[in-house]
């Protein structure tokens, strides 16, 4: 069942491109073409304005949540070719920095997993990706990966945090020897997958090929302690695909189509255990899929302004396996 | 930005949308010559890598062509969506021909390419179209104001869209509307445009400004709007476009002045109805806005004209323009940096040196172009006004909770923006609950979690049980919370009291239907004289002498040798009990050594109470058995461990049967770590219902042993901590937040627990009191100094004790059961050497909080309603439940009351007891206690000695002690019944007195200590009439010393009674009345 249980009239006057939750779920960051960003407390069903972020000079595309051990810090990237970080100090928010090394509009943020620190990677129409990392005192390092994707990145997702070995036996006080793995997903039809090398500079790792038209999104599963690796595209060509990696370290990504719309995918989005994917397509249509047990994915529902049922079969037929 | 160049003077035409990958054809310009003058011409096609940097084409065939082209189109005719066909190329030639090619012959290169060909049109045709709704159809206009339709299907015929247009004029522009698929409109040099429906067969309108300046070079239809067009000029002296609304077709609704001179082609973005590209003599290419007027761009290029231009229909931010200079570009208008590109030309200057480094300085030459250098170190911006293409509009994510935030942005139906403003903007935030069940269940958990209804559940849970197993795993469960847990464990696993008393009392009979053989002059030395009667002391050399006159001088051991050696077994051993404890020892040990019975092991085990022999090395078949002895006999301090050790070993079995029945084990055992270890093992534990399945045996389990064993339980072990996490996190996906706080494992200081405990508790919207730094599970970072490595906030936040954010000295102390040390003094010694099921397992690794703690099951609710369940003021925990028997008909409450009091004192049902009065004093007292519970502490030894529950040998050393009961002071046979006893004890004495064999007599004197079951439930009155009567029918039989009807009588009343009613002592009377007849006495 998803049934709405707030509808926060935004008061945006244009379209609006992105709406993210915070960590905890009780605030709302939206940006829009009006060249706003704005954030709500909707703690209780209601909606209170807390900001009203002016700041950038074009559509803001997308925003982006930073963990709040870092702080209350959003991210947020536009059209004028900027990435602002704006940040909550005594209750106001304020632009903490701004990014201007890109040519092009900015079509993506996403923050890294906390585990790293504070490093933001953006994906931009001039076919870069930068990656700003804090480095204290109000200072960003910037790392650029030009030509990432020929004619525009569309989406930077990270990988989550995963140290090698399993999660039960994470030794404690010793440092985690985390491999930072992000993916992008561009105007070349491509998705690439980006390591960091031990010096510090970013590679790119493997080329997923399967789309025939712009990628449109890409959306790295959250890791839910199972050594499999899932990632999501979506692409203008209306499919979407479902990659896995069951072995990290041969690295053999195996795509499987989730489905082949009649429109433009615009958008992926996996629930916190991962075992949702909430797919945009143009026409407005929302929908959510599963994997049923014999590895299918399956529609579970039809989201219309918020409003759908969900079909059972899928449970069900978990139900018939015990 | 320029992304891909290639020198050719040509016309050219991109692949259709569907087609992947994306190609570029050319095919040689006609009335165009380069500096070579060469007028070869050929058909290239190229395809579009966005993927590789640098600015070559790939070329991916060439046709040598006989024509040169005016114009040139690439339609999808009969191509699906795969992009299997690759469509049609149609090309306009110089002498009225067509030509249609087909594009996968000319990429692979075979020779014969022309599908079909036709000279039907006058002059060179300069304008083609494909009717974007019936791919088919092409329309084609040259001069004499000529314009035919072709339908591919029928290439041979072409047809009119009605009669030509006079004066006759050249047709320099064709194009066909985009929403009505019958509408066509042409357009020529002489500036009047005509559109013609071809339904009608006949022009419609003709539009014109009437200025004679509009030279038309362009003409295209609105993306969108089906009345809407717009047309170029190509005269310097008017160099614009004209956007024409054809409702009110009298003069232009626009008119675009951008160029400064005439201008050469243009091409309206299907992607984006408001984007137009121009290009013109002024040797701009502009990118304008045809709705506003606005230009939105212009691209960098060169100085030379271009005289085509297309927009690539699949990717697109693309476009091609091909200039004079020989040149056909493909540039994107998102902008960029021109880097790349001024890399590629300072790289093919340096190059033409020879060498990139000549003089060795490190580095590339300088670029010899200083003035170019220097316009394309500039940024090129992207288009002003983002195009429509990268505007999501519709988006939904998933959030913390199972919460999704979806926007859509309604189609706009008009272009005026006012009304776009008024428009209500909203996000939804939905609810997702996709696991119905799943939350159903947990609620059920939480209820019966509440309201301590354990029993009922685990029967529900019984009676939906599906598989064998699971009925199993739920039937073991409840009788946990049931008295007598362990007669009801060994019930179970398929040893039922009556079941069992009914089948020994069928194999006794069977033995002693054959005659009892009965042998004068030997007598057994026995210390338990038959009464009234003298015997002889054989002293002679015989072994009967020897073991007499060992006995005559008190030397039991080798009396007892002497036993063993003349295979006298139970002389032995009767004799090593009269011996001492150390003799007895010994002597079942020799008697073990020597016997080889099947069941030997067994008695051994049961005998030296050596458990872990039969749990470590029984066959892992017998499982079962080896689980109902280690019920029926472990002491409890050893019971969990022999239950883990067998566990343990069906776990590491290979056998994935066995595998899931080591959870019955744990469960015994109450460990629930391990139960979880092995139950994820055997089940794959990830979908929610398995999770569910998992979660609530763990719960009721962990409860279970709460209750039983009045231990604080709420330590977690690793493996349980994960999957409760684990749980509450599917709980809080689904929106149950507070339900996933309620099953979170609260004290345990893992990092990712503590911060989920964090997140729920936000989550919910109730700020958690104090300061707001300290509350957060992570050490802020306001500003991390140096590089924040991986480390900064992982290690903080595991050193982070738990309760620096959930203050909880503010709670209550805990409801329930779970006690503490401090709550009563003697609960701790009380239950301290009395706890079967104590999880050592479970240690915490870490200290634990010295702080009150509710049980991570506890509901919340009772964290606010302290006093819900209060504790008596003289309550004590709850004693273990590790005797099979407490009281079957006692109210199990008062009974453990009654046992409170601390261990040593004797129970008063104990006390009626007394001890043995054997020389060898306290020597059985290992295994003097009831059958069913040796080793248990005395306190709580049962009153009722029924039914030894599952012992399956356990008779003969039974007799062996309960001899003395007769002794024993107990409630008055009522005096109407009276006249059974003495009836019955009279037969058997006097049997006894004419009894010679020792066999008959140990038999006899079995039957009369059997018979006090009889007796007993003669006292106790529990007896139906008819049994009554039947006995007393019997005892008058005896009277008149007819034993055979009293036999009938006895098969008359076994045939018609309840047999577990009469099975402890039935079989007894038979035995006596059967040798009462053959003795005659």
């Amino acid at each position: 069942m998803v049934s709405v249980i707030n509808t926060v009239d935004t008061s945006h006057e244009d379209m609006i491109h992105d709406a993210q939750m915070d960590y905890y779920g009780t605030r709302l960051a939206t940006c829009s073409s009006d060249r706003s960003v704005k954030i709500f407390d909707v703690r209780n069903g209601g909606q209170i304005l807390i900001a009203d972020l002016r700041g950038h000079e074009g559509p803001v595309w997308q925003v982006a949540w930073a963990h709040p051990m870092y702080g209350n810090i959003l991210a947020s990237c536009s059209y004028d070719r900027k990435v602002i970080i704006w940040k909550e100090e005594n209750g106001t928010w304020e632009k903490t920095h701004e990014h201007t090394g890109h040519d092009s509009s900015v079509n993506s943020v996403c923050w890294a997993p906390h585990d790293y620190g504070l490093i933001l990677a953006c994906g931009s129409s001039d076919g870069a990706i930068s990656l700003l990392t804090y480095t204290g005192e109000g200072q960003w390092e910037v790392k650029k990966i030009n030509n990432a994707h020929t004619i525009g990145c569309n989406a930077v997702s990270w990988a989550p945090a995963v140290v090698p070995g399993s999660l039960i036996d994470q030794p404690s006080g010793q440092k985690p020897n985390y491999i930072k793995k992000f993916a992008s997903g561009g105007c070349d039809n491509l998705i690439k997958l980006w390591k960091e090398e031990e010096d510090g500079q970013w590679k790119e790792e493997q080329k997923l090929e399967a789309h025939s038209d712009w990628v449109r999104d890409v959306a790295w599963a959250p890791s839910i302690g199972l050594p499999t690796s899932t990632i999501a595209s979506c692409s203008q060509d209306g499919r979407v695909f479902i990659w896995t990696c069951d072995d990290i370290s041969s690295n053999t990504w195996s795509p499987k189509l989730l489905h082949k719309f009649n429109d433009v995918v615009w958008h992926v989005s996996w629930s916190i255990t991962a075992n949702i994917l909430a797919v945009s397509g143009g026409d407005n249509k929302v929908t959510l899929w599963k994997e049923s047990v014999d590895g299918q994915w399956v529609c579970i529902s039809d989201v219309n302004k918020g409003q759908g049922s969900v079909s059972t079969s899928v449970t069900e037929g978990q139900q018939n396996e015990q | 930005m320029k992304l891909k160049e290639v020198d050719r003077t040509a016309m050219q035409a991109w692949s259709p949308a569907q087609n992947h990958p994306i190609y570029l054809a050319t095919g040689t310009s006609a009335q165009q010559l380069d500096a070579t003058f060469s007028t070869n011409a050929s058909l290239e096609i190229f395809e579009l890598d966005l993927s590789d940097p640098s600015l070559d084409m790939k070329s991916c065939a060439t046709f040598s062509s006989s024509h040169r082209y005016h114009n040139l189109i690439w339609g999808p005719y009969k191509m699906d969506s795969k992009g299997n066909v690759s469509g049609v190329l149609i090309a306009g030639g110089e002498n009225g021909n067509i030509i249609l090619y087909d594009p996968s012959k000319i990429i692979a290169g075979d020779k014969e390419v022309v599908i079909a060909q036709n000279d039907k049109h006058t002059g060179p045709v300069r304008a083609l179209d494909v009717n974007i709704f019936q791919t088919n159809l092409v329309a084609s206009g040259a001069n004499e104001s000529e314009i035919y339709i072709w339908d591919l299907n029928n290439f041979a015929t072409p047809m009119t869209p009605g009669a030509k247009t006079q004066p006759p004029e050249d047709i320099s522009c064709i194009a066909w509307n985009r929403q009505v698929q019958h509408i066509l409109a042409s357009a020529s040099p002489s500036g009047r445009a005509t559109v013609w429906d071809l339904r009608k067969n006949e022009p419609i309108i003709k539009v014109s400004d009437h200025s004679n300046r509009m030279h038309c070079s362009g003409l295209a239809w609105h993306p969108d709007v089906a009345t809407q067009m717009v047309l170029a000029s190509e005269d310097d002296r008017l160099p614009v476009v004209q956007m024409w609304d054809l409702r009110f077709a009298s003069s232009p609704l626009r008119v675009l002045e951008n160029h400064a001179r005439g201008i050469l082609a243009i091409a309206w973005s299907m992607a984006d109805p408001e984007l137009l590209l121009s290009c013109g003599k002024d040797a701009k290419i502009l990118c304008s806005n045809p709705n506003t007027g606005e230009v939105l761009y212009e691209l960098p290029t060169n100085t030379q004209w271009c005289f085509d231009i297309q927009w690539c229909p699949r990717n697109p931010a693309v476009l091609s323009a091909a200039s004079f200079d020989g040149r056909i570009s493909v540039y994107s208008i998102m902008g960029g940096s021109a880097d790349g590109l001024r890399q590629k030309q300072v790289d093919k200057l340096s190059s033409s040196f020879g060498n990139l480094d000549p003089f060795g300085t490190g580095q590339p030459l300088p670029p010899l172009q200083i003035p170019q250098q220097t316009a394309q170190h500039s940024i090129v911006l992207p288009l002003k006004k983002p195009p429509k293409w990268i505007r999501r509009p519709v988006g939904a994510s998933f959030s913390f909770g199972g919460k999704l935030v979806t926007f859509e942005n309604v189609r706009m139906q008009s272009q005026q923006g006012a009304e776009q403003q008024q428009q209500p903007r909203p996000v939804f935030i939905s609810q997702v609950v996709t696991e119905k069940e799943f939350l159903s269940r947990s609620d059920q958990l939480q209820q019966v979690v509440q309201s301590q209804g354990f029993v009922s559940y685990c029967q529900k849970k019984i009676d939906a049980s599906q598989t064998e197993f699971e009925k199993n795993v739920w039937s073991f469960l409840k009788v946990n919370f049931e008295d007598d847990s362990r007669g009801k464990y060994l019930e179970l696993l398929g040893y039922r009291k009556e079941d069992l008393g009914k089948k020994i009392a069928l194999a006794l009979n069977k033995v002693d239907e054959p005659d009892v053989c009965i042998k004068e002059g030997k007598q057994e030395s026995e210390f338990l004289p038959p009464a009234g009667r003298t015997f002889n002391i054989s002293v002679s050399g015989d072994i009967d002498g020897l073991i007499t006159q060992a006995l005559l001088t008190g030397n039991f051991e080798s009396a007892v040798d002497l036993c063993l050696h003349d295979n006298r077994m139970a002389d032995a051993i009767i004799l090593a009990i009269a011996g001492g404890q150390e003799l007895l020892a010994r002597t079942q040990k020799k008697y073990f050594a020597k016997s080889q019975s099947k069941i030997t092991r067994l008695i051994t085990a049961v005998v030296m109470k050596n458990w872990k022999e039969i749990v470590e090395s029984c066959d892992l078949k017998n499982w079962r058995e080896a689980l109902a002895a280690v019920l029926t006999y472990a002491k409890p301090d050893e019971f969990s461990a022999l239950c883990d050790l067998l566990g343990t070993r069906l776990e590491s079995e290979g056998d994935i049967l066995l595998q899931t029945q080591a959870c019955l084990c744990y469960i015994c055992a109450g460990n629930v770590e391990k139960l979880v270890a092995c139950w994820t093992k055997a089940q794959d534990g990830s979908s929610p219902l398995s999770l569910q399945d998992l979660i609530e045996k763990v719960v009721i389990l962990r409860k279970a042993v709460q209750l039983t064993q009045a231990m604080d339980t709420n330590t977690v072990g690793v493996l349980l901590a994960e999957k409760m996490s684990q749980y509450a996190n599917l709980l809080a996906a689904q929106g149950s937040i507070a339900a996933a706080l309620a099953f979170l494992p609260e004290n345990t200081n893992q990092p990712n627990i503590v911060q989920l405990r964090d997140r729920l508790c936000r989550a919910q919207g109730q700020p958690v009191p104090g300061q707001e730094s300290s509350k957060i599970p992570y050490e802020r970072q306001q500003l991390p100094k140096g590089r924040p490595g991986p480390m900064a906030g992982h290690t903080q936040m595991s050193r982070v004790p738990a309760q620096q954010y959930y203050p909880h000295g503010e709670n209550p102390p805990p409801p329930g059961f779970i006690m503490h040390g401090n709550v009563n003094p003697n609960a701790t010694t009380a239950q301290l050497p009395t706890s079967p099921g104590h999880l050592h397992t479970q240690v915490p690794p870490y200290p634990q909080p010295q702080r009150p703690q509710n049980g991570w099951n506890d509901p919340p609710a009772l964290n606010r309603v302290p006093k819900k369940k209060k504790i008596p003021e003289n309550f004590m925990p709850p004693v273990p439940i590790t005797s099979p028997i407490m009281n079957p008909l006692g109210d199990p409450q008062s009974q453990m009351l009654q046992q409170q009091p601390s261990a040593p004192l004797p129970l008063s049902s104990q006390a009626s007891f007394p001890q043995p009065h054997l020389p060898g004093g306290q020597t059985f007292h290992g295994i003097q206690q009831p059958l069913g519970q040796p080793g248990m502490p005395p306190s709580f030894s049962k009153p009722n000695i029924e039914g030894a529950p599952g012992a399956p040998i356990g008779n003969t050393i039974q007799h062996v002690q309960s001899l003395p009961t007769e002794k024993i002071t107990k409630k008055p046979i009522p005096d109407e019944h009276l006249i059974l006893k003495t009836t019955f004890e009279d037969l058997i004495q006097r049997c006894l007195s004419s009894a010679t064999d020792p066999q008959t007599k140990r038999k006899l004197d079995d039957a009369s200590k059997r018979l006090e079951f009889l007796y007993d439930k003669l006292r106790e009155q529990t007896l139906s009439p008819t049994i009554i009567n039947g006995l007393h029918n019997i005892a008058r039989s005896i009277e008149t010393r007819n034993y055979s009807e009293g036999l009938t009588i006895h098969t008359h009343i076994v045939s018609t009674s309840n047999f577990s009613e009469t099975s402890a002592f039935m079989p007894v009377l038979k035995v006596v009345l059967t040798q009462a007849n053959k003795l005659g006495v």
